[in-house]
């Protein structure tokens, strides 16, 4: 890898996001209402709406409002919620440990699961295991998280409720540090089996999908009739050559960690990013909304460049220029 | 015959008045329990079974008939109703014809057959409304109009007026002797408000059955709100929506949702209805000189509507409200509010809720059906806000008692209404208060009246957009010792009594200067360990709020209606 070629990507990141934020800013402004409009009460006169925008700066011309938005994404001071006047930064800060905790466990275990049953049942091909495993995956896969996370919450909630059916922590949550984590975890259990049931199955197929494609090329076939033993094969020649699209994927997933689930997040009651940002978008939060596409949209950007960066260390037929 | 059964109830209920209709004893001392913990539970189902689990005691707003049926199954639930000061309604853009025709309009009205629509969307669980205020309200006039349910009477007046069915089964416009055009019901979609968007349909293909061609036309809420809110060359691009308002205790939406004055660019006078002679009314509604005034000039507003037409009212949604019964007691169902999902303007549950079979102690799980907003009391506005802050600054001045909301002395003793001249030589409202003097703040601090004028003056001083109605009008107030207060308002009106409020603390609010950016409930008390600067009047102390998990509030112990004063 050049460095006039990391410099071109992170000019193009640059550039990339710049047409966002302008895009995140018009998208907005062009929709129907606005956040004050929104507000249905016999009690709201004009006059108060007028005082609301004012307070909003809304009353401010356009291209006042852009440049002022522009500096306040840069200097990533996000401003107050419309709708709460909290800081945003702030609201997007504390949701963050409860998505990341929910979706990057669940993601781990998607990955680990989806990767390692993959290649397990690619060597079985065919076989009744192999069947089941697929099958499940597919019916998994296919099902919508709502459902998952109702039936979860029916079984496990009230049928048989052995699981806590909302939130983090119990009320009033326990003291001392291992208490504390203990009901931490005992509380995901329920939301992060959610969304890992619904989501280990495409990697899961991916990943079958790939090795079983590799193991019937010419170079896995040369390296049987070396004498390698099946593990050898596996490993260092069928799943090596899958690994750099596997790593990709990883890197380009990532972004989703921080986008939050919305479903599990409302199910399970987690104060989580998701809710946060549909809420916000229905009411046209606009410093909400355009703050956390902005921080989604950084994110994915510096993913896609990671990725390509990856790709070059683990494949190392890739040179990058 | 289940159906009929409920609705049968709900109608009986809504005749009697909820907490009498239920037999409940309510005291005006309390609170009973030591501690109210607010679990936030988002989502229904879960909300639900939390409820059957005993995780939460008390589960406000019941809306769906599922979850309603199956709660009423449980023998431990108990479940509570009272009409609200709720309003579904079809509203009517009166500027364009043929809907500017008051005769298309009544026929309209009669092809609506609400019991039906009550009954197949919501299995009877709403009341039937045609008026223009809810039953609830002491202001409602039964004696109007309310155009039964006729198809044929309706096909009769359109024949009348020369409204004549034309060869395709939509009738001929008299005015323009042609086919009457195609017009649509704008609602929510299915996704969003299922029960709306049928409701639609349901009252579009009976339009259509006497000839007026009608359709419903489900689109994005916002899209809705754009249109009947917003002009578009001088007018409002829609036919006919179907939406809800959340109204209330007094019938000032006559004047707000009606008076010609509001049918300007963002205003809520959706229909366009201008009439000098109802404008007149409404004045009277916005600014009577007494209650009575108010009352003779609602019921005439009320009675004019229903001549007029600018919207057809459908239905009321009542509260109901579910509790364990197994394991709390003592709630009290409040006409217009409920009996849990306004503490806001409804002390009485807070004070009377307990343990069953322990008068005294111990604590009472009640649900957060959503995160709080902002507990800042200038800032937060919703529902959720509104809880905590009903239980840590209580009614105010005068509280509406539970039966019929007739008002009680509450933090006030008594108070004289009267006029004032203005230094303009206008006409005002002024209004003393002879405060209790027993009733301190959280941190015992004593409350006086020096907290009512500072609050009235910090309102109008920061315009706290929240609170304009209070301080629109307000002049000045004047200390005549600590516990007696003259408020002046530079108009007449009787609504001015109960927009006087004093739940800012002088001694905490006074340094505060962008009251949007305080936050109370995250700052420690200056001098009081244990306590926030979110401290009240109220029969709780706001002890903690973790985000995303809980609010908890204890029991205050020099309550000045506590059950030992």
């Amino acid at each position: 890898m050049t460095g006039a070629y990391f410099w071109r990507r992170v000019g193009y990141a640059l550039l990339t996001l710049f047409v966002i934020m302008t895009l995140n800013f018009v998208i907005f402004r062009v929709m129907p209402g606005d956040p004050v409009s929104l507000i249905l009460s016999p009690d709201f006169t004009p006059e108060v709406r007028q005082l609301l925008r004012e307070r909003y700066g809304l009353d401010k011309p356009l291209w006042t409002q852009y440049l002022l938005y522009l500096k306040s994404m840069i200097t990533f001071d996000f401003g107050r919620s419309f709708t709460t006047r909290q800081p945003v930064l702030g609201e997007l800060l504390a949701r963050l440990p409860n998505t990341l905790m929910l979706l990057g466990t669940s993601f781990v275990i998607n990955v680990v699961v989806g990767v390692v049953l993959g290649i397990a049942m690619a060597t079985r091909q065919g076989s009744r295991l192999e069947t089941g495993v697929t099958g499940v995956s597919l019916f998994l896969n296919a099902m919508p998280s709502f459902f998952i996370g109702l039936l979860l919450l029916l079984t496990f909630g009230y049928f048989w409720p052995i699981f806590p059916i909302r939130g983090t922590m119990s009320v009033p949550p326990p003291t001392g540090f291992w208490p504390t984590v203990i009901d931490r975890i005992y509380h995901l259990v329920l939301p992060v089996t959610a969304v890992s049931l619904s989501g280990y199955g495409s990697w899961y197929l991916y990943t079958r999908n790939n090795v079983v494609g590799a193991l019937g090329q010419d170079y896995v076939l040369t390296a049987r009739a070396k004498g390698l033993t099946k593990r050898e094969v596996l490993y260092r020649h069928a799943f090596r050559s899958v690994l750099p699209p596997i790593v990709t994927l990883i890197f380009l997933s990532l972004p989703g960690l921080i986008t939050g689930a919305v479903i599990t997040e409302s199910i399970f009651s987690l104060y989580g990013i998701g809710r946060y940002l549909i809420d916000a978008t229905l009411q046209q939060d606009y410093p909400v909304v355009q703050a956390s596409f902005f921080v989604i949209a950084l994110a994915v950007l510096i993913c896609n460049l990671l990725a390509d960066l990856v790709y070059g260390l683990v494949d190392p037929r890739i040179r990058l220029r | 015959m289940r159906r009929i059964l409920t609705f049968v109830i709900l109608l009986a209920l809504l005749v009697s008045g909820s907490a009498l209709a239920q037999g409940v004893e309510w005291g005006t001392r309390g609170p009973h329990v030591d501690e109210i913990i607010l679990p936030i539970i988002m989502d229904q189902e879960a909300q639900i079974i939390a409820l059957l689990r005993g995780d939460i005691h008390v589960l406000p707003g019941l809306a769906q008939p599922a979850h309603i049926q199956r709660l009423e199954a449980e023998p431990n639930v108990d479940i509570t109703v009272s009409p609200g000061y709720h309003m579904f309604y079809l509203g009517i853009n009166m500027r364009r014809p043929p809907l500017s025709d008051p005769v298309v309009r009544q026929a309209l009205a009669h092809v609506i057959d609400r019991e039906e629509i009550i009954l197949s969307l919501f299995q009877g669980y709403m009341l039937p409304l045609a008026e223009f205020v809810p039953p609830a309200s002491p202001f409602y006039n039964p004696d109007v109009d309310t155009y039964p349910y006729d198809p044929e009477l309706a096909k009769q007046i359109l024949d009348e007026a020369g409204y004549v069915m034309g060869p395709d089964g939509v009738r001929i416009d008299p005015n323009t002797g042609e086919r009457m055009r195609e017009m649509t019901i704008m609602t929510p979609t299915m996704e969003v408000a299922a029960t709306s968007a049928m409701l639609g349909m349901m009252v579009a293909e009976a339009a259509q059955s006497i000839g007026l061609p009608i359709k419903a036309e489900p689109l994005d809420f916002n899209v809705i709100v754009d249109r009947i809110s917003n002009e578009v060359d001088g007018g409002r691009n829609f036919d006919m929506y179907a939406l809800a308002w959340s109204l209330g205790r007094f019938p000032t939406h006559l004047y707000t949702l009606f008076h010609s004055n509001f049918d300007v660019d963002g205003g809520d006078n959706t229909p366009g209805l201008r009439d000098p002679e109802y404008d007149a009314l409404a004045e009277k509604v916005w600014t009577p000189r007494t209650y009575e005034d108010a009352f003779e000039a609602a019921y005439e507003a009320q009675a004019m509507l229903s001549e007029l037409l600018p919207y057809i009212p459908l239905y009321s949604r009542p509260y109901m409200d579910a509790f364990r019964s197994d394991i709390v007691t003592g709630y009290v169902p409040h006409l217009g509010f409920g009996a849990a999902s306004n503490a806001q303007d409804s002390i009485w549950t807070p004070l009377n809720i307990r343990l069953v079979n322990q008068e005294r102690g111990g604590t009472i799980r009640w649900v957060l059906e959503q995160e709080p907003g902002n507990l800042n009391i200038l800032v937060g506005t919703s529902a959720y806000d509104a809880r905590i802050f009903g239980l840590v600054y209580g009614p105010g001045l005068i509280a509406p008692e539970p039966e019929n909301n007739e008002d009680m002395p509450w933090e006030a003793e008594r108070w004289e209404v009267g006029t004032w001249t203005t230094p303009e030589g206008n006409e005002g409202t002024k209004v003393t208060y002879y405060l209790r003097k027993d009733i301190t703040w959280h941190d015992g601090v004593p409350f006086t009246a020096h907290d009512i004028k500072f609050t009235m003056d910090y309102l109008k001083e920061q315009q706290v957009p929240k609170y304009k109605a209070a301080w629109d009008n307000y002049s000045h107030a004047e200390v005549h010792d600590d516990y007696t207060i003259t408020v002046y308002f530079d108009n007449v009106s009787y609504w001015h009594t109960y927009n006087v409020a004093g739940f800012l603390a002088k001694h905490i609010w006074e340094g505060v200067e962008k009251f949007d950016e305080f936050e109370p409930w995250k700052e420690p008390h200056p001098t009081v360990p244990g306590l926030t600067k979110m401290i009240g009047t109220g029969p709780f102390v706001f002890k903690e709020y973790v985000p995303g998990e809980y609010v908890r509030v204890e029991r205050y112990e020099d309550f000045w209606a506590g059950l030992d004063r």
